[in-house]
């Protein structure tokens, strides 16, 4: 073998080979002498544009490759409808074949050379020796690209650690957190008892359980001060007559995510953690949730959600900010944090809506709607405003003379949303344009004229009001309109057909050899991974979704709810969802770096500016996106 | 002797260590492999060595080899672990006999070696395999006149030009010129080092991989059969230019 001793001058091509290797993963982050071991046991092989390189007819296989240049892609013979589709392709500095290698087995897809193609490779025995001397090889043969994906949210979470000093994940599973030998008691304890002995053990709450140990009230400190300062009762009053009663209860197998979720809204700060004969276990509190953080999202929604002034509210958005950055820290992935900020943007909205109606309250049950993303619950930091009112008549009255009473207030809260930072819509497309501020009769007729009149004009407005939710007041009215709704849509296979065409108007921004196409409105060499790169998702999997009644709005539980209605393979589902993630995930990052500098955000981005890793990634996760897009151009035969 | 996988200056050592048990310093010329003609061996099968020379100057009569850097092709593919790269020392700084002798490891060998020990290296590595080269007209004076002066040996290998190989089976390829580079651009290649004998020799290589594919896609099955297809181009061309 090599005269292994760091200073020997290695051949030329031999450097060579390893300079090439250190610019992709997972030799980026292999040792030279790995490196070398490589290099030194390869083989150079060319293939000219068609020429298989593997096939199944091959047997199991015995080599590991590497694309020097060129591409490969897979082929793969759909019985169906007889056709072969391309199910891959693996670029510069990417492996293949992984999981036939490692199983040693043949490999099921023909790979094909696209255009001239260059592959480096190494045989069998010196494949062994790499898997068991590299670590970081070995996690990559086999884990594949997923172990690629973990290393870009490090990336995102180390980055945002970096500020934050901490080291806890949201994926944690709640039993880690939770205390084990909960205080507890029974119902008829007295409450001076009760405090007396979470004094002792230094605890916040105190769980009521019944003879079987199932969690039947809570008790917090919280509750002592509220009672001792509404004067409730006396300290010896048992405490199942003050204890709250039925508390949040999640199993042991719930995240650390969850439990934030449930806390954030429903302002509590203790949850019980339970078996599967909802048994106690344990209790988690926002304490040992967010122990490290400066701002925690607990506390950040009940402080929006009672602020008693405007300017406390815009105050907080930039806690909301902190938040987010802290979020990325522990863990959270993209579509946890998008959550988390519509979450609180609800509570925003909802604190506003409550203010407004204190001081002037138009005297009309409504229920405020938001539209697009808001709606989707897929916000980030960048938001418009989208929203809308659905109201109920009351009798005597007209739906004009209605909207004489909501629509001054509408409009005041536009304004003071917009002084939160939820900028104005520029398209009006807010509750305060009486177009949008309508009864249920009057939005079931719009929709109809939508959906059975569908001009270009109003597909544009698909995406806005096709995904909508509703934030403040009764949910009844709105459930019932969706539900129409939606029975409209699937009995309209027109409506749905123009909507699919709709949906592949964005093309992913790939050209035909895998590179970035750049946004054509934008600067040079700008990608938009909004408009380009989430915008066909989203849109393709909407048309799945209406048309095959899914209520859900937000993307990745549309998919979801697709794969377990078997419109998509569940294999596809969770590559799209994964995809979609991972590019919100790369906007997120950039969202929180333009705030770092202080520029206004945008949804441009330079791929230049990223590392190869997430270029390859971003590349690969619009191949997705193209894939999403030629199903449903199947579906609807466009 | 197995060229197949390894570190070539671990070769170099044993194949020393093995000359010198032998009787040290003994030349025996008749014992070196003789040269290969252009015969059946199938393409897909036998071994090519792909070299470049860097020379002191372009006068073969005048000047000198100073770095030799060579690649193999065996049945279509180039292993990296069969490759020849050495700088060669002047004579006057020649220290390798003495250094041979006390076992010198591999990084002395590289930084330049005694022409003669290189040279027999060389052929030995060679093997009497036909020898590939861009524009070898060059490459091959230099390299004879060199073993001829240092070796007093004058076998005649089978020499094949790739800069004449590339445009008999791409006669369409644009590369606006007949340069090494231009047809290393034309394919995309990346030349890692340029004007060092072992990258040059690298890409002609590479090249040569690229040719061979399409030789075998229009039936130029054997050695034979490349050169046979070489002397129709030559004819062709000569025949345009008359």
């Amino acid at each position: 073998m090599v005269a292994a001793s760091q200073d020997t001058p290695r051949p030329q091509n031999t450097r060579a080979i390893m300079t090439f290797l250190r610019e992709h993963a997972p030799f980026s982050s292999m040792d030279d002498t790995h490196l070398a071991h490589f290099a030194e046991h390869a083989s150079l092989r060319f293939y000219a544009n068609d020429d298989a390189v593997l096939s199944p007819e091959d047997g199991p296989v015995r080599r590991f490759y590497i694309v020097k240049q060129g591409r490969i892609r897979g082929e793969r013979h759909n019985e169906k409808d007889d056709k072969t589709e391309t199910t891959f392709e693996i670029s510069q500095g990417e492996c293949f074949p992984l999981a036939a290698l490692i199983g040693e087995r043949p490999t099921r897809t023909l790979h094909r050379a696209a255009g001239d193609t260059f592959c480096l490779s190494i045989e069998h025995d010196a494949f062994v020796t790499l898997f068991s001397d590299s670590d970081s090889f070995r996690d990559f043969c086999l884990r594949g690209v997923s172990s690629l994906l973990d290393q870009v949210n490090q990336r995102i979470q180390s980055g945002a650690m970096a500020s934050m000093g901490s080291s806890n994940s949201l994926d944690t599973p709640l039993e880690r957190y939770a205390l084990r030998n909960p205080i507890v008691c029974s119902t008829d304890l007295p409450v001076r008892k009760a405090v007396a002995r979470m004094h002792e053990n230094n605890v916040g709450s105190i769980i009521v359980t019944d003879d079987e140990r199932h969690p039947i009230g809570i008790f917090t400190l919280r509750d002592l001060r509220t009672m001792v300062a509404e004067e409730k009762g006396p300290l010896d009053t048992p405490i199942g007559q003050v204890m709250t009663r039925d508390p949040i209860c999640l199993t042991s197998h719930s995240d650390a995510f969850e439990a934030a979720m449930l806390m954030a809204e429903h302002h509590f700060a203790h949850l019980c953690v339970v078996d599967e004969n909802h048994r106690l276990i344990g209790v988690v509190s926002e304490r040992d949730l967010f122990s490290l953080q400066r701002v925690d999202l607990v506390n950040l929604a009940r402080t929006i959600g009672t602020a008693s002034h405007l300017r406390t509210l815009v105050s907080l958005r930039t806690d909301v900010s902190r938040l987010v950055d802290a979020m990325l820290a522990h863990g959270a992935d993209s579509g946890q944090v998008v959550k988390i900020i519509t979450t609180l943007n609800d509570v925003t909205v909802r604190r506003v809506l409550e203010l407004n109606i204190k001081k002037h309250d138009p005297g009309i049950p409504f229920t405020w709607l938001t539209f697009g993303s808001e709606g989707r619950q897929e916000q980030t930091l960048l938001t418009d405003q989208d929203n809308g009112i659905l109201f109920e008549t009351p009798e005597g009255m007209t739906e004009d003379q209605v909207r004489e009473k909501l629509l001054p207030f509408a409009e005041q809260v536009n304004k003071e949303l917009a002084e939160c930072g939820f900028t104005l819509c520029k398209g009006n497309i807010m509750a305060s344009n009486p177009k949008l501020c309508l009864s249920g009769k009057e939005w079931d007729d719009w929709f109809i004229r939508f959906i059975d009149a569908s001009t270009p004009q109003n597909l544009v407005y698909s995406s806005i009001f096709l995904d909508m939710r509703a934030v403040f007041g009764p949910m009844e009215p709105l459930d019932a309109l969706f539900d129409k709704v939606l029975t409209r849509i699937r009995k309209n296979p027109l409506f749905q057909k123009m909507l699919a065409g709709n949906a592949i108007t964005r093309r992913p921004p790939l050209t035909m050899f895998r590179n970035f196409r750049y946004a054509p409105d934008g600067k040079k060499r700008n990608l938009d991974l909004k408009r380009q790169g989430l915008a066909p998702f989203v849109e393709a999997v909407r048309v799945f979704a209406l048309a095959n009644g899914v209520e859900e709005a937000n993307t990745l539980e549309r998919m979801d709810r697709l794969a377990t209605k078997e419109v998509f393979d569940p294999k596809d589902a969770n590559a799209w969802k994964e995809a979609y993630s991972l590019i919100q995930a790369i906007r997120m990052r950039a969202h929180q770096e333009m705030l770092e500098r202080g520029e206004p955000l945008s949804n441009y981005i330079n791929p230049d500016d990223l590392n190869p890793l997430d270029r390859r990634i971003l590349r690969e996760s619009f191949r997705q996106a193209q894939r999403l897009q030629q199903k449903l151009e199947v579906t609807y035969q466009l | 002797m197995n060229h197949g996988r390894g570190n070539m200056l671990e070769h170099i050592r044993q194949w020393f260590e093995r000359r010198r048990v032998g009787g040290a310093g003994a030349l025996d010329p008749a014992h070196l492999p003789t040269p290969k003609s252009a015969g059946p061996q199938a393409l897909s099968e036998c071994r090519l060595i792909v070299l470049d020379l860097e020379t002191t100057g372009l006068n073969p009569s005048k000047d000198q080899v100073i770095a030799i850097g060579a690649v193999a092709i065996s049945g279509n593919v180039i292993p990296l672990g069969d490759q020849f790269d050495l700088i060669l020392r002047r004579p006057e700084l020649d220290i390798s006999e003495t250094v041979l002798i006390h076992g010198i490891g591999p990084e002395a060998l590289t930084r330049g070696h005694e022409t003669e020990d290189a040279l027999l290296y060389l052929l030995d590595w060679m093997d009497g395999d036909p020898v590939l080269a861009y524009h070898s007209a060059f490459d091959q004076k230099f390299l004879e006149k060199t073993f001829k002066q240092v070796l007093g040996y004058t076998q005649r290998h089978t020499w094949i030009d790739v800069a004449e190989l590339l445009p008999a089976f791409f006669p369409e390829a644009r590369t606006g010129g007949h340069s090494l580079d231009h047809w290393a651009d034309r394919f995309g290649l990346e030349v890692s080092a340029r004007h060092h004998a072992a990258a040059d020799a690298m890409v002609t290589a590479e090249l040569t991989l690229v040719t061979l594919n399409k030789a075998h896609k229009t039936g130029v099955s054997t050695l034979a059969e490349l050169t046979e297809k070489l002397r129709y181009y030559r004819r062709l061309k000569n025949m345009h230019r008359i």
